[in-house]
C-alpha cells in the first residue's frame, strides 16, 4: 500500500469567531497527486494553507487539531516555520514570479537556505530545477531576463521551478491552472504527471476533468466538511454520497 | 404585441430633449475645467515673469572706475583712498576690505591706480533706475557725469553667490544661508529617512493590527496635519530646552525640521509598501523567506520608488519651511557661513524672509533673487524624484 505522508487528524480552524473546517480526518499518501474539490468557500485553501502554515500570517486565525508530516506535528512549538517551507513547497493560483531575473527567481530560495554557493554549484541547481519543470528549453537563452516577462503558462512552470529548487517533500498547488489558457494547463498537467514520481502533491481544483485526469486520489469538501475521500476512478464513477454525485455531475456547486 | 403604434426608442422627442440637455450639462463642464486651468495657468505664468522679472538685476553689479589712493593713510581709515566726492558712490563694504589688502601688499603703498571697484548699493539702484533707489542728487549728477565718460559698468554678481548676507546690499548674498540650508537639509534627512522609513516598514511588515497600533497610526496622520509652526515650539522644548543643543544652530533646526517630515515620509513609505502587490509576499513566504527576508529582498525594492520620491518630496517641504526655524532661533542675521553645525545659521527661506523685511531698495531684487534659487533647488528636487522613480521603474 502506499505510504501516509500528511495526516491530518480532527482538524479545526478558525478566522476568528468563525469556524471554516469543522474537524478533519484525512491521509494524503507520498508520491501520489491528490485532488482537493467542492465548491467556492468549502475550505479547499484554507486546508492546503495549513500544511504550510500560511495561515500564520492572517490574524485571527486559529486551529486545533493535529497534522503529522513523516509523523511530526507541524505545529509543534518547537517547529520552525521556515524549515517547515523548504519541507512543503507552494504554487499559488495566480503566477507570482519576483520581478527578477529567471535565474534569480530560481536560486533565491536555496540561497537564503544555503542549499548552494553562488559559482556553478548554483547553476547546476538552477538548471535541474528549471529542466524539471520543463521549462529549461524555452528559458536557457534569456535566464537573465525578468521572470516577469514570461507567458502566463511559463510563469506558472517557473514558480513551480522555484518551489522544487528546494527539493520540498510535498507540493502545495491552489488551483494553479484557473489562470491559464487550455494549451498551458495541459503543459501543467503533464508536468505533475512528471513530478509525482518525486514528490507528494495536494492540489485545489476547480475542473472535474482536471482532477479527473490527473489525480490519484480526490477529496470532496462542502462546507468545511470532508464528505469523501478515495481513489479519484472510484469517486469518479461510484461516489458513496448523493451530495459527491450531485456536485460531480455538476447538479449543484 | 403591436409596436408599431409606440415610438421608436433612440428618437423620441422626450428622449432628444433629454440627450440635448446632457450634452449641454457636458460641454458646460467642459468650459468650467477648462477656464480654471486656465486661471491656474495665468496665476503661475504671472508668478513666474514677476519674480524672474524681478530677480534678473541682482545678478548684475554696477561697478565704477575711480582712481584708488594706496595711501599708508588708508591702512587705518580707508575712506582715504578715494577721492571724497567718491566716498558715497565707492561700495563701503569693499573700502573696508582695503586695510587688510594693503597690509598683505606693502609695495602698492605710494601707488595711484584707476580701476573698476563695485559702486554703493545706492548707485547701483539709481543705474538700473529702480524708483527709491535713495541715491541724492548731487551724487546722481557725478555718477551720470562718470557714465559720460564710460566709467561706469555692470558685471556678473558673483558676491550673490560667495558671500552671507551683510547689511550693505551690494556686498550680501545667500552662501551662508545656502550653507545653513544644507547642513540642516542634511541632518533632517538623516534623521527622518531612516526612523521614518522603519517605522513605517515595522507598521506595515511587521506588527500585528491591533489597538496600539491603531493608535499609533491615527497619531501619525494626525501629525501630519499640525501646523508647522507648533513643531518649531516642541523643538524648542525637546532639544533646545531639555537636550542643550545650541539655539540657532542647524542642528537644532534640521532636528525639528526631521519632527515635522516624519510622518509625512512614514505616510508615504507606508503607501508605497501598500502597494506592493501581496502575491510577492506570500511567494517569499511560501519559499521559506523569514519576514525580514521577504522584506528587504522582495517588498523594499518595490517600494523604493515610492519611498524615495516620498522622502524627497518630505525634504523639499523641509527646506521650504520657515516657522518652525523662527521658533528655533535660525531666522537670524547670519553674515558668516558657519562651518559646523552647532554654530549659529540660517536657512535660504529665512534670509528671504529677513531681506523681504529691510528697507533698502537693493534687498528687493535680492528678495526676488533668493526666492529664484530656492525655487530652482526645489523644482530641482522634484525632478530628482520623478527622475529616481522612473529609473527605478525601468529595472523591469
Ligand atoms: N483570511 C480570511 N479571513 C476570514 N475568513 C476567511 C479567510 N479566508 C477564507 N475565509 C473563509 O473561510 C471559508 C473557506 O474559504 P476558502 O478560501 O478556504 O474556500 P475555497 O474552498 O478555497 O474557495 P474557492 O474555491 O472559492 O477558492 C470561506 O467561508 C471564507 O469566507
Ligand atoms: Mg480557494
Amino acid at each position: 500500500m502506499n505510504t501516509s505522508k500528511v495526516n491530518i487528524k480532527d482538524l479545526k480552524l478558525w478566522y476568528g469567531e468563525s469556524e471554516a473546517l469543522h474537524g478533519i480526518d484525512i491521509e494524503f499518501s507520498e508520491k501520489r497527486v491528490t485532488a482537493l474539490i467542492g465548491p467556492s468557500g468549502c475550505g479547499k485553501s484554507t486546508l492546503l494553507r495549513c500544511l504550510n502554515r500560511m495561515n500564520d500570517r492572517i490574524p485571527g486565525c486559529r486551529i486545533e487539531g493535529q497534522i503529522l508530516l513523516d509523523g511530526d506535528d507541524i505545529y509543534a512549538p518547537e517547529v520552525d516555520v521556515v524549515q517547515l517551507r523548504t519541507h512543503v513547497g507552494m504554487v499559488f493560483q495566480k503566477p507570482n514570479p519576483f520581478p527578477k531575473s529567471i535565474y534569480e527567481n530560481v536560486a533565491y530560495a536555496p540561497r537564503i537556505h544555503g542549499l548552494a554557493g553562488s559559482g556553478s554549484d548554483m547553476d547546476e541547481l538552477v538548471e535541474t530545477a528549471l529542466r524539471r519543470a520543463s521549462i529549461w528549453k524555452e528559458v536557457k537563452d534569456k535566464l537573465h531576463t525578468p521572470g516577469t516577462a514570461l507567458s502566463g503558462g511559463q510563469q506558472q512552470r517557473l514558480c513551480i521551478a522555484r518551489t522544487i529548487a528546494v527539493q520540498p517533500n510535498v507540493i502545495l498547488m491552489d488551483e494553479p491552472c484557473s489562470a491559464l489558457d487550455p494549451i498551458a494547463t495541459a503543459k501543467i498537467e503533464e508536468l505533475i504527471d512528471e513530478l509525482k514520481r518525486e514528490f507528494t502533491i495536494i492540489m485545489v481544483t476547480h475542473s472535474m476533468q482536471q482532477a479527473a485526469r490527473i489525480s490519484d486520489q480526490t477529496a470532496f469538501f462542502y462546507m468545511g466538511d470532508l464528505i469523501e475521500f478515495g481513489e479519484t476512478g472510484t469517486i469518479f464513477t461510484q461516489p458513496e454520497k448523493q451530495q459527491t454525485e450531485d456536485y460531480i455531475t455538476g447538479r449543484f456547486g | 404585441m403591436n409596436n408599431s403604434t409606440q415610438p421608436n426608442n433612440f428618437i423620441s422627442d422626450e428622449k432628444k430633449l433629454r440627450q440635448k440637455r446632457r450634452e449641454r450639462a457636458d460641454s458646460r463642464f467642459h468650459w468650467y475645467g477648462l477656464t480654471a486651468l486656465g486661471l491656474a495657468l495665468a496665476f503661475l505664468v504671472f508668478f513666474f515673469v514677476d519674480i524672474i522679472g524681478q530677480a534678473v538685476p541682482a545678478f548684475y553689479q554696477t561697478e565704477v572706475k575711480v582712481n584708488i589712493h594706496y595711501v599708508e593713510a588708508a591702512k587705518t581709515n580707508y575712506n582715504k583712498a578715494v577721492d571724497h566726492k567718491l566716498r558715497r558712490v565707492v561700495s563701503r563694504a569693499w573700502l573696508r576690505t582695503l586695510p587688510v589688502y594693503l597690509k598683505r601688499h606693502p609695495e602698492l603703498i605710494g601707488n595711484n591706480i584707476k580701476q573698476w571697484v563695485p559702486a554703493d548699493s545706492r548707485v547701483d539702484q539709481y543705474i538700473k533706475q529702480h524708483n527709491g533707489h535713495g541715491l541724492k542728487s548731487k551724487y546722481q549728477r557725478i555718477v551720470d557725469a562718470m557714465a559720460e565718460e564710460g566709467r561706469i559698468r555692470q558685471v556678473f554678481n558673483i558676491r550673490f553667490f560667495t558671500s552671507g548676507d551683510s547689511k550693505l546690499p551690494e556686498n550680501a548674498g545667500i552662501f551662508s544661508a545656502a550653507v545653513g540650508s544644507i547642513f540642516t537639509l542634511l541632518i533632517t534627512m538623516l534623521i527622518a529617512v531612516p526612523i521614518g522609513v522603519m517605522t513605517a516598514i515595522y507598521l506595515e511588515e511587521f506588527s500585528e493590527d491591533n489597538h496600539f497600533t491603531r493608535i499609533i497610526e491615527v497619531n501619525i496622520n494626525n501629525l501630519a496635519a499640525i501646523p508647522s509652526i507648533l513643531y518649531g515650539l516642541l523643538g524648542l522644548a525637546i532639544f533646545i530646552n531639555f537636550a542643550g543643543v545650541p539655539r540657532s544652530s542647524a542642528l537644532a533646526g534640521g532636528l525639528t525640521l526631521a519632527l515635522m517630515t516624519l510622518p509625512i515620509i512614514i505616510i508615504a513609505t507606508r503607501a508605497a509598501l501598500q502597494s506592493v502587490p501581496s502575491s510577492i509576499r506570500e511567494a517569499a513566504f511560501g519559499l521559506g523567506a523569514s519576514r525580514w527576508q521577504t522584506t528587504w529582498h522582495h517588498v523594499l525594492p518595490l517600494a523604493m520608488p515610492g519611498i524615495l520620491t516620498g522622502s524627497i518630496i518630505g525634504l523639499a517641504q523641509a527646506m521650504g519651511e520657515t516657522a518652525p526655524l523662527l521658533i528655533v532661533g535660525m531666522v537670524a542675521y547670519v553674515p558668516d557661513a558657519p562651518d559646523n553645525i552647532l554654530e549659529a545659521a540660517t536657512v535660504l527661506p529665512a534670509q528671504i524672509y529677513t531681506w523681504a523685511g529691510e528697507s533698502l531698495r537693493a534687498y528687493e531684487e535680492r528678495t526676488a533673487a533668493a526666492i529664484l534659487v530656492l525655487l530652482t533647488v526645489l523644482l530641482s528636487l522634484n525632478g530628482l524624484a520623478v527622475y529616481l522613480r522612473k529609473h527605478f521603474e525601468r529595472r523591469w
